[in-house]
């Protein structure tokens, strides 16, 4: 079993601990700093997150979104064919993100991720997972003024993100997740995303798995266990119906467990995480089940996010039996 | 002749510099809480005189006291703290509140400021508050095992609330719900909250709810326990106004129609701004339209918020003129 994280960590800690990140970007818009000063910056508090995971407890680890100003613009801005537009706000989140305009072909055009991931490596006393929107969520969260399709723009970003997960696998990377919480939303496409995911993977030799978060996945549970990914993650929190799917017929792919609350400071025990997962993943073999909060944890003040990370991982230690 | 298309403001007006700087300040720990005060007042004075030279009818006090609509009550009512910083984009963060115990309210929060405005002029001033549905939804829930109950004990503070503005003379009173349009499926726990949260008021209620799935809700968001419905509809689709123009909208109720888009640093024209209220005059009777802008001006600058109020009054004086309107 595996505790591990769907991807963003909280980029600044609480006082009296310096902010630092932040600071460096005001000195920065206010021209007191140089670019390579912030990526500097940004490279020592990546480094200072893959250690509090670590620190945690968890088995494999990101390297936090430290970089990402949102979840959509990091990788947008690098792809042709896009402008950014105004703020927006992240689903039902508080959280905002700049919205891309389609204005052109999307195309890759070199890696984005890739120099991320191996910093990430080099500096992680864990096993790091590259983590990456998926096609589908870019597609549905951007104004499209070109393809004036949704499926032909997803099919264009993930021809995109399949030159990018390669370029992380010939880096190294062995298992490469995509987020699409876009999908949850609009259960009727799923015929057409399942579409997108082909392209999304075709070629690739790494493990990939597929987090789906804000929500559950009724109506297309048999339909995702047909995806192209080898291990599906699911949000138990904001899903509460996944735990009855779950029950009610064996998952056929290894499992992503998303049981610890990302988007609220209410901290659970470990001995409710260990009893959740039992319960969860009932007839499914312990080493295909990865337990993690329910989403990104930016939604999350730092302190607790790390808190709640060392006890998802006693949970899991206590769901194997390590710790009683 | 008929008499209609009042202007107001949805609430929220940008902070003058020296406020702002004043409160990073005292948030250091490096102005007295007096002075800031002071600043504060001075801030309200200039909002009023600004709404006032441009010819708004309906006020509000800008808001100049409060920093976030959730995080200035979440600092004075029972049962709520400050907890540590979230991002909400760019380089911004915020203290996010955490609801931690029973919610309760012990004193009058908005009130001395509302008083103080209204001082100011003869025309009335809004009472304005944060709803319960957004107070709870946009704080971490800690205190409570089940989100509506909390919701509902929150309606029940931000009752006292209200009836201490009505009590000290508000005749408006306006309490927002933003949180509720990314999240129309609880719409039946809004309107249970909001009928908590207006009981036993004779002030006019309303309530803003930016750009959501209205569609989706209608009729039901419509039975909202308010008078008036404050309306981002400057972006909104034409699906809705013909919804609104087909089905209809309660006889007895109102719409504050948003007729320029606060998140854009561009200035409407006159005549976008007339198209706009005549689209709405398409729907309602003129007497039961107001005209203001989408959203709280507070992320505009002074001058710009001053320039997109000048726009509706003209506007507005505009499609008076021509249809013969008080």
């Amino acid at each position: 079993m595996k505790a591990t994280v769907v991807g963003s960590y909280p980029k600044i800690p609480n006082r009296p601990r310096p902010a630092r990140l932040r600071n460096a970007i005001s000195k920065l818009d206010r021209g007191e700093i140089a670019k390579a000063e912030l990526a500097q910056v940004a490279d020592e508090v990546t480094i200072e997150v893959l250690e509090e995971q670590a620190q945690a407890g968890l088995d494999l680890v990101t390297d936090g979104h430290i970089r990402w100003e949102d979840e959509q613009t990091y990788l947008a801005r690098q792809l042709t064919g896009i402008s950014i537009n105004g703020l927006i706000r992240w689903f039902d989140t508080n959280m905002y993100f700049r919205q891309p305009v389609i204005e052109g072909d999307v195309t890759w055009q070199r890696p984005i991720t890739v120099r991320d991931y191996a910093f990430a490596v080099e500096h992680s006393a864990k096993p790091v997972k590259p983590v990456l929107t998926g096609p589908y969520t870019l597609a549905r969260l951007s104004i499209d003024n070109h393809y004036n399709n949704n499926e032909a723009l997803a099919l264009a970003f993930a021809e995109a993100l399949n030159r990018e997960a390669k370029a992380l696998q010939e880096a190294g990377a062995t298992l490469i997740q995509f987020n699409e919480p876009a999908i949850l939303k609009q259960k009727d496409d799923i015929a057409s995303f399942a579409k997108i995911c082909e392209r999304l993977v075709d070629g690739l030799t790494a493990e990939t798995s597929l987090y789906l978060y804000f929500g559950d996945v009724e109506g297309i549970y048999a339909e995702i266990q047909q995806l192209p990914f080898d291990l599906i993650g699911l949000d138990l929190v904001m899903g509460a119906a996944n735990a009855e799917l779950l029950a009610g017929a064996t998952f056929k792919k290894k499992l992503g467990l998303g049981i610890i609350d990302a988007r609220n400071t209410r901290l659970e025990t470990p001995d409710q995480i260990a009893k959740q997962i039992r319960r969860l993943s009932d007839g499914i073999d312990p080493d295909s089940v990865h337990v993690s909060p329910s989403a990104g944890l930016e939604f999350l003040p730092r302190e607790v996010a790390q808190e709640k990370l060392r006890l998802l991982a006693e949970g899991v230690r206590k769901a194997e039996g390590v710790l009683v | 002749m008929t008499k209609g298309l009042i202007t107001t403001t949805v609430g929220s007006f940008p902070k003058p510099p020296y406020l702002q700087q004043a409160r990073n300040r005292f948030a250091a720990g490096k102005l007295p809480r007096e002075e800031l005060d002071e600043l504060e007042l001075q801030a309200t004075r200039e909002v009023i005189a600004l709404q006032e030279e441009i010819g708004i009818d309906i006020l509000v006090d800008g808001e100049m006291a409060r920093g976030d609509m959730v995080v200035f009550f979440a600092e004075h009512l029972e049962g709520m703290e400050v907890g540590g910083l979230v991002r909400s984009y760019g380089n911004r963060y915020y203290h996010k509140p955490v609801v931690k115990g029973p919610v309760r309210w012990t004193e009058p929060m908005t009130v001395e400021m509302w008083k103080y405005a209204q001082s100011l002029t003869d025309k009335p001033v809004k009472g304005m508050l944060t709803g319960p549905y957004t107070m709870v939804e946009w704080s971490f829930l800690e205190g409570y095992d089940d989100f509506r109950t909390a919701v509902l004990e929150m309606a029940r503070a931000v009752n006292y609330e209200a009836l201490e503005l009505n009590r000290a003379g508000a005749t408006f009173i306006q309490i927002d719900e933003p949180a509720l349009s990314t999240r129309m499926e609880d719409i039946e726990l809004a309107i249970e909250a909001m009928a908590i949260a207006t009981e036993g008021l004779t002030a006019t209620t309303a309530t803003h709810v930016c750009y959501g799935d209205f569609v989706s809700a209608y009729p039901r968001f419509f039975d909202m326990p308010v008078k008036q419905f404050d309306m981002e509809m400057a972006n909104s689709s034409h699906e809705l106004v013909d919804l609104l123009k087909t089905k209809g909208f309660p006889e007895d109720k109102e719409i504050a129609w948003g007729v320029v888009d606060v998140h854009s640093h561009k200035i409407e024209s006159v005549d976008d701004v007339v198209a706009e209220i005549k689209r709405g005059l398409e729907v309602l009777p003129p007497e039961r339209l107001y005209i203001d802008p989408d959203c709280g001006l507070k992320t505009r600058t002074w001058d710009e918020s001053a320039d997109k109020l000048r726009v509706i009054v003209r506007g507005v004086a505009q499609v008076k003129s021509e249809l013969g309107i008080e």
